[in-house]
Order: C-alpha cells, then structure tokens, then sequence
C-alpha cells in the first residue's frame, strides 16, 4: 500500500528527510492547516473560521508551545536513549523530577536574586536539568551496569518520581503543590528552545559520528563494539542526553507557570508518555517528533480555546486522540520499527 | 536408574515442592527480600535528609555520637508503618511489647487486607502475560474496564431480581463476571494487535490505559453519572450485591470472603500455568517462543489467550473494587494496576508468590494512612518506597555482585550455587564425558561459532 | 623476511577444556593460508587468539618478527589484523561507507561533522583497488551476502589491516560468489595482503589457499603446500582415523509412498528464496539423505516439510493428502518426528528440566496429557526412558537442560523424537556435536527405524554420515537439488563437484538415476526428480567447472 501523500515533492525538505513516512506527516500537517487557513478566510463566521481564528491566534501558539515543550524535548530524549539500544519509558518520572527541582531551586534561591549574575529562575532551570540527568544516570547505571530489565526499571524511574516530587513538596513547602514562583518563564522561551533543541538532534543523528554510533549501537552492538567503541559509553551518552533534554522540558513546563503542581498524576499527567508516542509516530526523526507533538499539544490547547468560545468539546476525548491514533498507526502502518538491539544487554566477550 | 535414591518421591509431589527448592526460585526470594530491606534503607536515609532539611521547632531523632537533631525521627516512621499496617500488634512507642487491646479485626489491618485483595487480582494478571513473555502494563485500563462493565451490569440486573442473599449471590457472580469479560475483551485487543499487526504491545497497552481511562470517564460524565453526584460516579449498586465485611468494620471496606477467592484464583492460576498443558504452552512461548512454536505450540492464539486472560483477572479486581470497595464505578480509580506490576515483579510472577508480595503492598497503603495520622513524615514516602522496591527487584545483576563482593562466591544469593540439587553428580559426570567427547567440549566452550 | 603471523605454542585452555594444545604457525607474507579442520577442531578459537578476543594461556603471538601482547581486539587492529566473522558485524540499516569507516569517521567542522566526502571517496578508492564492485551509497540491508563480505573486508582494509583472518568465508555464499572472492583473494595478495581463512571443506583449501594447516581436536596435525597434498591426504589428516561406515545393506522392501513434495518453493525469514523447485518422494522404510553446503536451503526445506514453515508455492503432501495450512501441531500429531538444527533455540527449553522438554510437542497428548492436566509421573518415566535408552548424561531427568553438554543435550532431542514412534522422521545434523561412541549409536537407531519401516529424511553436511545411511542420496545446491545419486557407487569427488553447483557427466548421472529407478522398482516420480533437477543445472552450470577442481580430480 503505497502512501499517496508520500509522493507530494517538498523541494525544501527533500534532502532534510529521507524517510518519505515523515514526509507524509509533514505534507499532511501543513495540508490540512493550509485547507484551514483557506477556509477560514473564505467564510469567517462560520466554524472553520473560529477554528481557523483560533488556530493562527498568538494565545493558541502560546499555549501550544508551553504544552508542546515536554512533549517534544523528552520525545527527542526518548530518542537518543532508544536509539542506542535503550528503551527509556521513564521519561514521564524524568519530566516530573525536573519540573518539581526546578521550582524548588528558583525558590530557594528566591526569586530576584541571582547567582554569578544568573537569575534564579534560570538557575532553577539548569537544576531541573541536573536533577532529571541525575535519575537518567541512575536509571542508566541500572540498565547497564546492572543489566536491569529496562521496561521495569523505567516504570521505576516514573514510581520514584511520582512519589519523590510530592514528597520533597511537603517536606519543602508543606503542601504537593508548591506555592506559586511569581515569576515564569514566557512561551518564547520553550518554543525556541524545542526548535534549538530539534535541530540540533537531528543533526547530531545524521551528521555526527556520534550519531552513527548511536545506530549501530542500537542496532548491532557487536558490530559497533568491534571496531574499537564502547557500546557502554554509547548507551550511557544516549540515556544522559534523554536526562538533558527531558529536564529541559519538565523545567519549562513547571517554570512557564512558576508552580510545581504536584496532586494525582502530577501537572507532568502523562506528558512523558505521550512523549513516547511522539517519537514513534515521528519514526525516531526529531523533525517528526516535533511535528506529532506540536499536534498533540495544538489539539489540546484549541480544545481550550473552543471550550472557551462555548463550543461543547468533550475535553476528555479529545485528549484521548493521540492515544488512539498511536495505536491505529502501530496496528495498521507498521513502519515503526524498534532498533534491532533495543532492550538488549550488551556484554563485550571474553 | 542407578545413582539416584530409592526413596523417591512420586513426581506430582516434587513438582509440587519444586518451586520452594528449586534454587533459581530460592534466588529470586532471596532478591526481592535483598531489594525490600535495601529500599528500606534508601527510605530511610531519604527521611534523614529530608528531615534535615525540612523546619521544625523541635527535633524527632537525635542522631547518636553526632548529636545531630533531625525533624524526622526514621524508625519511627518504619515502626509506625508496619505496626500500624497491622492494628498496633505492639504497644506503640515500647517496640516489642505486646498490646493485649489488640484484635486482627481491626480497621487498619482490614484496609490493609482490602489493599491486599485488590492487589492480588492485578498482580496475577500482570504475572500471566509475564509468564507468556508478555509485558501487560495496561491492566490498569483492563481494571477500569472492568469495573465499569461490573457496575453498569449490576445496576442493570439487580432490579430484576428480589432483594435478599440469593440474589446477592447471583448478581455478585454475574457481575464479577461481566467484569472478567469487559477486561477480558479490553485484555484482547493488544493480544491481538501484537499476534496479528506485530504492535508492541508495551506501546499499546500504556496507551490503552489512557484510553480506558477517558472513555469511561466520558461514558459516566454523559450517561451514566447518579443524579446529584457531586463527583463523576455510578450509582451505588444495591448493598447485598456487594461482598460484605464480616468481621471487619464497615468502614475498612474488606470483605474475608473477597480475599479467600483471590486466593482461590492464586491456587487455581498456579494449577493452570504449572500443571495445564495450556500453562506449558503460555509459559513456553515465554522462555523460548521458537522453542514453543516447534514444540506446536500456536504462537499468535497464545499471546491473544495469555492477554485476554491477564485482562480477565484485571477486569475481576475491577469487579471486586466495586463490590467490595466502593460500591459504585467512580473516577478517581486507584492504581492498582500499575501496582500489580510491581507486585508481579516481587513475586517473581509466580502466582505464589503474589499472595506474599500483595500483602507487602498492602501494608504500605494501611501503614501511609497511619504515618499520615502519626508522623510528621509526608505520605508520599511510601510512594517512593514502592519505586524503590521495584527498581531494585528489576536489577538482580547487582545483588549477585555484592553477593559476590561479599565473599559468597558463586554461592551467593545470586550464585548459581554449585551445591545445588543435583549440581554435585551432575558435574562430574559432565567432566567424564566432556573428557570424551573432546572436540565437542571443545565446540561449546572455544565458540565456535558454527557448533 | 620474517613470516606475517608466527604463532609460537599457543595453547588456549577453557575450564575442562583444552581448545588449542601448543599450535605452532607461520604464515609467509602476501600467501593464502587455510586452517582446516573439523567443527570444534580448535580453528576458531585459535583465530580468536591471534585477534585478541582471548588472551592465550600459553604461547606468544609474533606478528612481523615482533611479539605482541592483544588486550583487545583494537590491539590486533593497530598492529595491522582484520578479522571478518562468519556472522558479519554490520549495521543493516546503515549504507555502506558509513559501516565501513564506523568507529574511524573522518570528521570536519571541529568534529561535529562527518566528512562525507572524504569516507566516500576512500571507500571508492579502496574498492578500486582490489577490483571490489560496491555501491558506496547502498544500504546493507539491500546488498547481497557477498557484497556484505566485501564490505567487511573494505572495513579490515580501511584499518589498515595487511593480514585479514576470514571464518569460514564460503559457508554464506553462492558459488559464483565464492569464485569472485577467490579473485579477490588473488588481488588482495597481489598487493601484499596475506590472508587466513577458516574452514572445514577440503575442496575449498586445496583450490584457494597456498599451504593448508590441519587442526584436530585442538592439537596441529601438520602444515602442507596445497599443491602437494591430495584430498584423500587431506581427509585423512582431519578425521584421524577413517570413520567406516556401516552401509545400509538390508534389501529394501519399497512400501507406501510417505512423502511427495512437488515443485516446492519456500522463502528464508529475510523473503529470499531459499527453496527454489524441489521435487521428491519418500517411501516407507527409506532413508532420503540431504547433503549439502550449510545454507543453501537444506534448513527451510526441513522446516517446509515438517510445518514450521510455509512454503511460497509447491506442495508437500503427507500420506496422500496436501499439508498445506496444517498446523505445527497437526503435523507432529500425524506423526511426524523432527530434528531441528539448532537445539538451543528450538529443540530443547534450556530453562527446562528434561522432564518438561522429554514432552515437548505431546503436551497435549496422552499419555502426558490427560484430563486436563499434565501426567508428571508418566512425563518423568518417559523422560527417564529416553535418558536410559540414549545414554544421556549425567541420567538425571531433574537437571536443566542448559546444563548439560551439547552432545547429551542432542541425544535427548534425537531419542525423544525418535521415540515418538512416527511415522516420518526430518533428522537434521542429528550427529552435530555428539560424540563418536554415540554417533554410532544414533546411527544404529535411525536404521533400525528404517528398517521399522518408517521413511527418514536426513539433512546432513557430514558426507560420511549421509553416504552410509541413505538409500538415496539428494545433493543440494543453491534450494535445488543439483542431483540424485546412489550412495552406494557415488565418489566423494562427485557429491563435492555437486555441492559446488556442477553436475555429473551425463553417464554418472543417468547410472545413478537408473539404479535408483530399478532399485525403486517402481516409480516415476523420483527417478523423474532426479533427472529434472539436474538436466537445468547441466546446461546451466557446466561450462563453470574450474580449472582447480579438475587438478585436484587428477
């Protein structure tokens, strides 16, 4: 079954993405937005221009970009990780640690204050980073090291969080939810930082020698292992760099509203999960990962803005969407295909 | 037969008995205690730090030597976590002194045991798709299922039928049925999804999960939401279609009757996975699926079997979560499937082990209410514990090292002992023969790669 | 001028195990040098030695006059040795220049860039030299096995290597492509490179390498020129002592036809071809034999016949009817007994004990299975039964598989399926791995079967063991038989002319066919495979007889 949108030639694109399942997706987003806009334009007050008013509104970029930053920088970490052989399902734990460190650090070190000229809410950013680079390495030690199963011991890494966030809250600030920050960091922010972030994957993917370890590792360790790397040094660098990018995006979730919210599934509420999604419906291609998670993200925030103008949108199931959608692209097109040594231990012989 | 003892056992007998002496089961007891004290002490080490950080007026735990004050005082914390699991067996504050008050029947120890119950179901059902080799996180969507296809069913039926104990005890089966068939068919769909479409089937079932979730909750919001709920809830279905808490007070909502089926599905899951020729074929496509395949058996039937039964026995602790539980589907539906996971692991997804490992769960849950009510110590500490716990079960590498760090060579907790059953004769007969078949010795042992 | 490799007393112990015995080498620079030998004779590992995959117990690797101490594999590389593994070490979804430079990337930008350009034009430039036609651009997953093999020596040559060890370089290609890596064998040491290959088919060593060296169970038998020495020579230094085979001499009583496979085609896991159009029939009391090079279809076909697999096209009919869609299990239930080749993956449960694997494949049967549950006194007996019966070793049916040797762990597998009492048996490397005393035993058993009545086919690459058990002797080549002889009259010369793809001069064949069909009394059908297979390949393969073989005939 060939893919009609497959064949639509994307003159800019076509040396940026080989992989013509991505290309679809591409082709396809920016049809659909395109018929969108079209419409909207042609009859204003009709659904499809609310739609389309809202969809081009700054406030819907806005909230689209701070819902879309988890998702799509812990989607690229999730790259990196599974990439070389790992499959991190923790990313979820790792958003919510950065997202609760983050806030922590920013108030301790109060807001107005600054270290070496750095804000707090910048520093607070950067320990958000440490911290989920920090439960990366742990959860990498015990997949490597210690030959963990690594669905389990990501579930792990997802518990310990879920249940260390809350905690430290309390602890900290007597309550699961942090007091509010009073200061954030604005949309801007997170959308530049998921573009720089994405670029920059998809370049350290394929173009970097790194990049191609990263592969092989993935995908035939002992082959990388006998021309001299070290398929444990891969594998680390590829769960740590899941670590960065996912505290980048769980600190900018927590500071883009100043507060760690830390009741029932946390404010993080299936973010890394979805970030999971995102990457395979994006075929590991960070291009693509971007693209399913500023669809994921833009779906939920014009549900907002609908809710909003009184359109009565189940909420509930238009969240549901992407779930739906990843297992209909799983059951029916099939192409994403794990890295062959995905889960795997390696041991170098003798 | 020579060289093996006369007086030997009939074989149902050992089979039976295997499973406690067979070393790699007495490795995997020997790992999970190994994993529980260590996230014991990671815990408590978590409480001293945060209890050094945290404020308070006066200090809980005065550390000895250092005369350092903390605000949490961590055994205290760990004495009022299992003490208070179990009712104050021990008279609190004089560890070691009997509380001549106590009786099991109390509030705490029920709720612990209706943890426990619950957690039995679903940890059975994440245990069987282990056993099939297959990793079933979603039985937190099959129980939600389940739930709701119990609720909606007895709400449908009871009217039907005279109120009394007869047809409690109709409708509760019926029910508990309905719920092992709604989570049996949500069970299914990544059984066949992954048999027939190759789809991972640890990507869909988390996904599955959410879907269940949300469709419910919308299915309860727009239909079938009690008139006046003030939160997203069924109606209550009739009192004598609930299992009921004898003994127990009302209000710990555990009902014996509950906890002596769960385990009766232990016995019965154990019989069929070990003993049923349909357990060899799930438990051999979960060691060796080309194995399995060669020995006949089908593989896609299998995993879609092993999946609709996993969800099933989660759809079933669904059923009992409302019967026994709640008495209605409401949406704040707690994790006991994501539990189930991690009290499969403990127990080694062996069905008998998960009595045991539930019931360590379970007293975490009674013993956070009473850390709660006691302490000072945030609740959430036993959320952490339960991360700890599987974290380190999920890692048995690393207590096979420090077991042999430790000196205990290869008989270590992890070692695959030498002086094992049958180890001794085993190993010199194999020398024997490795002396004369040289070249195939050798094949095994130089890696030939063609051998 | 010192020697490439000088191996000096090199002996390499495992626990229990002594895989090389004090083995002395020296291999002449820019010279194709063959390690020949039996499987488990040591040839490996010996390799392994010189690559740094193990550290020697005893003895000193010399390379170019200089004595080196390997930690790794990276040792062996800086000191100029390439190793290409039977299985090779590539990376599918990766073209072809990226696995060649991996780990070596030339970079640009300060190092956040490949040079492209740069590891493209030194593959081309490499692949150039030596006369290599490959693709730079092709992903590895789209190129065929002897490209792959060309790729891997690209990688050796690309670091720099100048003497390339090659396991069993010929196991995984076609015979055109193991012509073309004789030339390339010829360009390489034109230039200098010197090269060492593994392997364990005599024809081979004689036709490519300059001196052969002969292991056997770990100790070097000697070292010859190859132009000096003769197959039989040769045979006789790897086997040691000449392995009589009893021939089945019992006058065949032809009975009902058991198996007819017609015109079978049947695809690999990767959807090639492997099976390409065989047709054959089996009878009661008949022993089929298969011999072949490994890889050439041998174990698709196996699996076609015995439901594992499904074939693309053809038909295999059992007893008369089609099989076509039948179940695994119906197929072990109609009685039919199966070999596999690989026992870890498939024939035993290694976690099992021999009690739980004695039942595999009747675990729904009685007496094993009965009313819902499994027997386990009945399983234990039969367990006990078949460890008694084939003499495994140690006799306790309560261990693991996995910890037994490979040799009683085969036993276990061949006696289970043997005492199945089926009606068919697919035996394939039945042998593989078993020591001699028991070989023979096995032996004894399968012609007992024969001579029960029941029709065995018996896949094998160990020549002797095919000869002297078959009735009928199939040679496969490439998924298509390139001839059916009569095991009886057959020479050595001739089954290796047909593994290698060539065909008999018509006499040889038309003789074999003939005493086939008169012995058959009967028939049509088998005598008719025999010709249709090979009067194609006669035409299609007969003006590619090389110039070697001949020599070594004569």
């Amino acid at each position: 079954m060939r893919n009609p949108l497959a064949d639509v030639p994307v003159p800019l694109l076509d040396d940026l993405i080989d992989d013509e399942y991505v290309r679809s997706l591409v082709v396809g987003v920016v049809g659909t937005l395109g018929l969108l806009g079209l419409f909207g334009l042609l009859f204003p007050g009709s659904v499809a221009g609310d739609l389309a008013g809202i969809v081009f509104s700054t406030s819907t970029a806005a909230s689209t970009a701070r819902l879309a930053a988890p998702i799509v920088l812990a989607g690229l970490g999730g790259i990196f990780a599974e990439k070389s052989g790992v499959i991190n399902i923790g990313l979820e734990g790792l958003l919510i640690i950065s997202a609760f460190a983050s806030v922590y650090v920013a108030s301790v070190v109060g807001i107005g204050n600054a270290v070496l000229g750095i804000p707090a809410i910048w520093i607070g950013f950067m320990a958000g980073i440490a911290a989920s680079t920090l439960l990366a390495g742990v959860f990498g030690v015990v997949c490597i090291e210690f030959k963990a199963d690594q669905i389990i011991a990501g579930l792990a890494v997802w518990l310990i969080a879920l249940g260390l966030a809350p905690f430290m809250s309390t602890v900290f600030f007597g309550g699961v939810n942090t007091p509010n920050l009073g200061a954030n960091v604005g949309w801007r922010y997170s959308a530049v930082m998921v573009v720089v972030a994405t670029v920059a994957s998809w370049w350290a993917l394929n173009r970097t020698a790194f990049g191609k370890h990263l592969e092989a590792s993935g995908e035939n360790p002992k082959a990388l292992d006998t021309v001299g790397v070290s398929v444990s040094r891969v594998r680390y660098a590829g769960v740590l760099l899941s670590g960065v990018l996912s505290g980048v995006g769980g600190s900018a979730l927590a500071l883009s509203i100043g507060q760690f919210v830390g009741s029932g599934e946390t404010m993080v509420q299936g973010k890394g999960f979805i970030a999971i999604v995102a990457y395979l419906f994006g075929n590991y291609n960070p291009l693509g990962t971007l693209g399913a998670g500023v669809l994921f993200a833009g779906l939920d925030a014009i549900q907002i803005r609908l809710q909003q103008l009184g359109y009565a949108v189940p909420d509930t199931l238009v969240q549901t969407i992407p779930y739906v959608v990843v297992i209909v692209v799983l059951a029916l097109v099939g192409r994403t295909r794990l890295p062959a040594a995905a889960g795997d231990h390696y041991e170098t012989e003798e | 037969m020579s060289g093996r003892d006369g007086g030997r056992l009939p074989a149902i007998v050992r089979r039976v008995l295997e499973p406690f002496v067979d070393r790699s089961v007495a490795e995997r007891v020997l790992i999970s205690l190994a994993a529980i004290l260590l996230s014991i002490g990671v815990g408590f080490a978590i409480v001293l730090v945060s209890g050094r950080i945290a404020q308070c007026s006066t200090a809980a735990w005065t550390m000895p030597v250092t005369g350092l004050g903390f605000c949490y005082d961590p055994i205290e914390v760990y004495v009022v976590l299992f003490n208070g699991a179990l009712g104050y067996p021990f008279a609190v504050g004089e560890p070691g002194i009997f509380n001549a008050a106590w009786t099991p029947f109390n509030l705490s120890f029920g709720l612990t045991l209706s943890e426990t119950t619950l957690l039995v179901f679903t940890g059975l059902s994440v245990a069987v798709a282990f056993r099939a080799g297959l990793f079933n996180i979603g039985t937190q969507g099959q129980l939600v299922v389940g739930a709701l296809a119990t609720a909606l069913t007895v709400l449908a039926i009871a009217p039907l039928l005279p109120a009394g104990p007869i047809a409690g005890v109709v409708v509760v089966a019926v029910g508990t049925l309905a719920g092992a068939v709604g989570g049996g068919l949500w069970g299914a769909i990544p059984g066949a999804l992954k048999a027939y479409a190759d789809a991972n089937e640890v990507i869909t079932t988390i996904m599955l999960n959410f879907v269940a979730a949300n469709v419910a909750y919308v299915l309860v919001l727009e239909v079938f939401r009690a008139e006046g709920s003030s939160v997203v809830a069924t109606r209550y279905v009739p009192e004598y279609a609930q299992f009921r808490p004898w003994l127990f007070p009302n209000s710990s909502d555990f009902a014996l009757l509950a906890l002596l089926v769960a385990v009766g599905f232990i016995g019965g899951l154990y019989y069929a996975v070990e003993h049923t020729p349909f357990g060899y074929d799930l438990r051999t496509s979960g060691v060796q699926a080309a194995a399995a395949e060669y020995g006949g058996v089908n593989a896609k039937l299998t995993t879609v079997r092993a999946m609709t039964l996993s969800g099933a026995l989660g759809g079933v602790g669904g059923a009992v979560w409302v019967l026994m539980s709640e008495g209605r589907w409401i949406e704040s539906v707690p994790d006991l499937g994501f539990d189930g996971i991690t009290v499969s692991i403990l127990a080694g997804n062996n069905p008998l082990g998960v009595l045991p490992a539930a019931f360590l769960f379970g007293l975490l849950k009674g013993g956070a209410l009473e850390i709660g009510f006691r302490t000072d110590v945030p609740t959430e500490l036993v959320g952490v514990l339960r991360g700890l716990i599987i974290l380190f079960v999920a890692m048995p590498e690393f207590f096979r090292m420090a077991g042999r760090y430790a000196g205990l060579g290869s008989d270590g907790p992890g070692g695959p002992g030498t002086s094992g059953t049958g180890g001794e004769d085993g190993e010199s007969e194999a020398s024997g023969d490795a002396a004369g078949s040289g070249s195939d010795a050798a094949a095994v042992g130089g890696g030939e790669a063609d051998a | 001028m010192n020697p490439a490799v000088h191996l000096d007393g090199i002996t390499k112990r495992f626990p229990g195990v002594v895989a090389n015995d004090d083995v002395d080498l020296e291999i002449e620079r820019g010279s194709v040098h063959a390690l020949l030998g039996e499987n488990g004779a040591g040839k490996t590992t010996l390799m392994n030695v010189l690559y740094g995959l193990y550290r020697p117990t005893e003895g000193t690797v010399v390379v170019d006059g200089e004595p080196r101490s390997f930690a790794s594999p990276r040792d062996a590389i800086d000191a100029g040795i390439g190793m290409i593994h039977q299985h090779f070490m590539l990376v599918d979804p990766m073209t072809v220049w990226e696995n060649v430079v991996l780990g070596n990337e030339p970079r640009t930008w300060g190092g956040l860039r490949v040079d492209e350009a740069t590891a493209r034009e030194a593959v081309v430039e490499l692949s150039e030299r030596y006369g290599f036609d490959v693709d730079p651009d092709a992903r590895i997953a789209d190129v065929s096995v002897g490209v792959q093999q060309r790729v891997e020596i690209l990688k050796a040559l690309y670091r720099g290597a100048d003497v390339l060890i090659m396991d069993e370089p010929t196991a995984v290609l076609t015979p055109q492509e193991v012509e073309e890596l004789y030339d390339v064998f010829e360009e390489l040491t034109d230039q200098g490179k010197t090269i060492i290959f593994i392997s364990h088919k005599l024809g081979e060593a004689l036709s490519a390498a300059d001196e052969i060296t002969v292991l056997r169970d770990g100790v070097k038998v000697g070292t010859v020129a190859s132009a000096d020495v003769t197959r039989e020579e040769l045979a006789e230094m790897m086997v040691g002592r000449e392995v009589l085979m009893e021939p089945a001499t019992t006058p065949r009583e032809p009975g009902e036809r058991v198996l007819e496979v017609t015109d079978l085609h049947v695809e690999d896991d990767r959807g090639v071809e492997a099976v390409s159009g065989i047709s054959f029939e089996l009878r009661e009391g008949e022993v089929l034999g298969i011999a072949g090079v490994d890889g050439n279809g041998q174990s698709q076909l196996a699996e076609a016949i015995t439901g594992m697999r499904e074939p693309a096209s053809g038909s295999v009919d059992y007893f008369g009817e089609p099989m076509a869609g039948v179940s695994r299990r119906e197929h072990i239930d109609r009685g039919m007994a199966f070999v596999p080749e690989d026992r870890h993956e498939r024939g035993l449960v290694m976690s099992y004990d021999l009690v739980q694997n004695g039942i595999l494949g009747s675990q729904h049967d009685p007496p094993f299975a009965s009313g819902g549950r499994i027997d386990w006194n009945a399983s234990t007996e039969h367990a006990e039964s078949v460890i008694e019966a084939y003499d495994v070793r140690p006799p306790n049916p309560d261990a693991d598989a996995e910890d037994f040797s490979g040799g009683n762990q085969q036993k276990f597998i061949v006696g289970r399926e043997f005492e199945r009492d089926p009606d068919l048996v697919v035996a394939a490397h039945p042998t593989r791995g078993v020591d001699i005393g028991s070989t023979e035993f096995l032996h004894d058993r399968l012609l007992e079967l024969r001579a029960e009545g029941k029709a065995v086919l018996l896949v094998s690459s160990k020549l002797d063991e095919v000869q002297g058990l078959s009735d009928r002797l199939a040679v496969i080549h490439e998924g298509e038989f390139s001839g059916v002889v009569d095991p009886a009259t057959v020479t050595e010369e001739e089954i290796g002319l047909l593994m290698a793809g060539e065909t008999l001069d018509d006499e040889t064949v038309s003789g074999a066919a003939i005493h086939d069909a008169v012995d058959d009394g009967l028939d049509g059908s088998g005598a008719d495979g025999a010709d249709g297979t090979g009067d194609p390949d006669d035409a299609g393969g007969s003006d590619r007889e090389t110039a070697t073989d001949e020599e070594v005939g004569a």
